[in-house]
């Protein structure tokens, strides 16, 4: 008896030995089949909200590179929607090349790119943004600027690497919208230094409209593209000009945490531009 | 007193950093430092067998739940922590019959640096050869199963002996 106490004190360690190798074996083999394995269920319900945390703060460092991955795709999507496009009737010899074609073609109108706003101001008279990219990225003066959420400014000035872009919280800017579903086009106007509202002028006092309709772009200016955001209507009143309403818009944009904006090129600027030239001449 | 508190609050440090950092590197696409076995390599020598067997399997175990590859670990860390007295008394030499004499701890300032160097290196070695076999089950594409040990090793190896000489910068007084 006395030689079997002793001969476990001097083998324990292997015993452990033994145990732990395998019940490691065990394991092993239990997490190699199917998930079904118990343990290896406990152990994650421990370790993954350990883990989740981890990569939440991980994650944080790497929020930047995926924001910039996100707005490219964001771009790629935008392209691609119906408002950037024009319709043109197309030459006769692609519609005999292909007969089950129409003779329509599509030609690009718009096209976008972005930038970032380092600098704005919402609660002066005169408010300016300047974004982080200018003629040497291919900006050009008279470019809309978009937020995510909405319509933003247009771009007045440029330097070689930065632009000063106009936002709808100036007395001049003027964009030409259309109220839905009244279909009435007016023009959005900003008056009262509220970086959150503006005006709709020139609906009639005819026109049906509610509070909470949407106002979009018309695209009548050549700058901002059909069906844009501008806000939504949040007061309608009476006004003392007889025959327009005096509507105030809430703006889609805000203005106080804008970062990533779009910007939005008409690839025929010029082209409208001259016969509009003409036009004012006459 | 004051050794226990170090060791262990060198387990639950290397444990950490090995967790948070170590396990998402992997340089080149394949090597990765197994840094927590710095604190298995620094464990008193003449501590129980058994605990630190035991030990070893807790630190692997640990290690293993987040990597999610339960028992791999394990078994290296404890099939190691077997082999490390065999590995102590073959770089201490034959002829030396007592295999725990001199040695506090196998630091630098107890050991030369070749000693420190082949200590680490072969411990690690063996814990990667079963950590990677183990991990991957198989023996197919066995080039690139070594070039993984391979790298592992070297890389563990520079990363500990880099940790081990910042924080015990003694000079081996000779």
């Amino acid at each position: 008896m006395n030689n079997l106490i002793e001969f476990f004190k001097r083998a324990f360690h292997i015993i452990v030995l033994a145990v732990l190798l395998i019940l490691s074996v065990a394991m092993l083999g239990k997490s190699l089949s199917f998930n079904e394995y118990r343990l290896a269920r406990v152990v994650q319900g421990i370790v993954g909200p350990i883990q989740k945390a981890g990569s939440g703060m991980v994650h944080r460092f790497r929020l930047g590179p995926e924001n910039e991955a996100l707005v490219q795709q964001n771009i790629e999507l935008m392209r691609e929607k119906e408002n950037m496009f024009i319709e043109k009737e197309d030459t006769i010899l692609t519609e005999m090349s292909k007969p089950d074609s129409t003779n329509r073609k599509q030609v690009r109108l718009y096209d976008y790119t972005y930038a970032h706003v380092i600098f704005r101001t919402v609660d002066r008279a005169f408010n300016y943004m300047i974004v982080d990219k200018g003629s040497d990225d291919g900006i050009t003066r008279d470019m809309a600027v978009l937020s995510p959420a909405g319509v933003a400014g247009v771009v007045t000035d440029i330097s070689p690497n930065f632009a000063t872009v106009r936002p709808i919280l100036h007395p001049e800017t003027r964009i030409s919208a259309v109220v839905v579903p009244a279909n009435q086009n007016g023009t959005v106007i900003w008056e009262d230094n509220d970086p959150e509202v503006a005006y709709l002028e020139a609906i009639p006092q005819h026109s049906e409209i509610n509070i909470g309709d949407s106002v979009f772009t018309n695209g009548y200016s050549n700058i901002f593209p059909k069906g844009l955001l501008i806000g939504t209507v949040k007061e309608v009143q009476v006004g003392n000009n007889a025959s327009f309403l005096t509507i105030k818009v809430k703006l889609a944009t805000k203005y106080t945490d804008i970062y990533t904006v779009y910007l939005v090129e008409n690839l025929f600027k010029s082209e409208l531009d001259t016969l509009k030239a003409k036009f004012k001449d006459e | 007193m004051n050794n226990i508190i170090a060791n262990i609050l060198r387990f639950v440090l290397l444990l950490v950093v090995q967790i948070t950092i170590c396990q998402h590197i992997s340089l080149f696409g394949y090597m990765s430092p197994a840094l927590f076995l710095f604190a298995l390599f620094l464990l008193p020598l003449e501590m129980p067998l058994s605990l630190q067997y035991i030990i070893g399997f807790a630190t692997g175990f640990v290690v293993d739940a987040f990597a999610h590859t339960l028992g791999v670990s394990c078994f290296a860390c404890t099939a190691m922590m077997f082999v490390r007295p065999y590995v102590v008394k073959f770089l201490n030499g034959s002829n030396n019959n007592n295999m725990y004499e001199n040695i506090d701890r196998p630091v630098p300032g107890a050991k030369d640096f070749r000693w420190i160097l082949f200590y680490t290196l072969i411990l690690t070695f063996i814990y990667e050869i079963l950590a990677v076999l183990l991990g991957t089950m198989t023996f197919k594409n066995f080039g690139h199963t070594m070039l993984v040990i391979l790298g592992n090793t070297v890389f563990t190896v520079f990363v500990i002996l880099c940790v081990e000489y910042i924080f015990h910068p003694r000079v081996k007084k000779e």
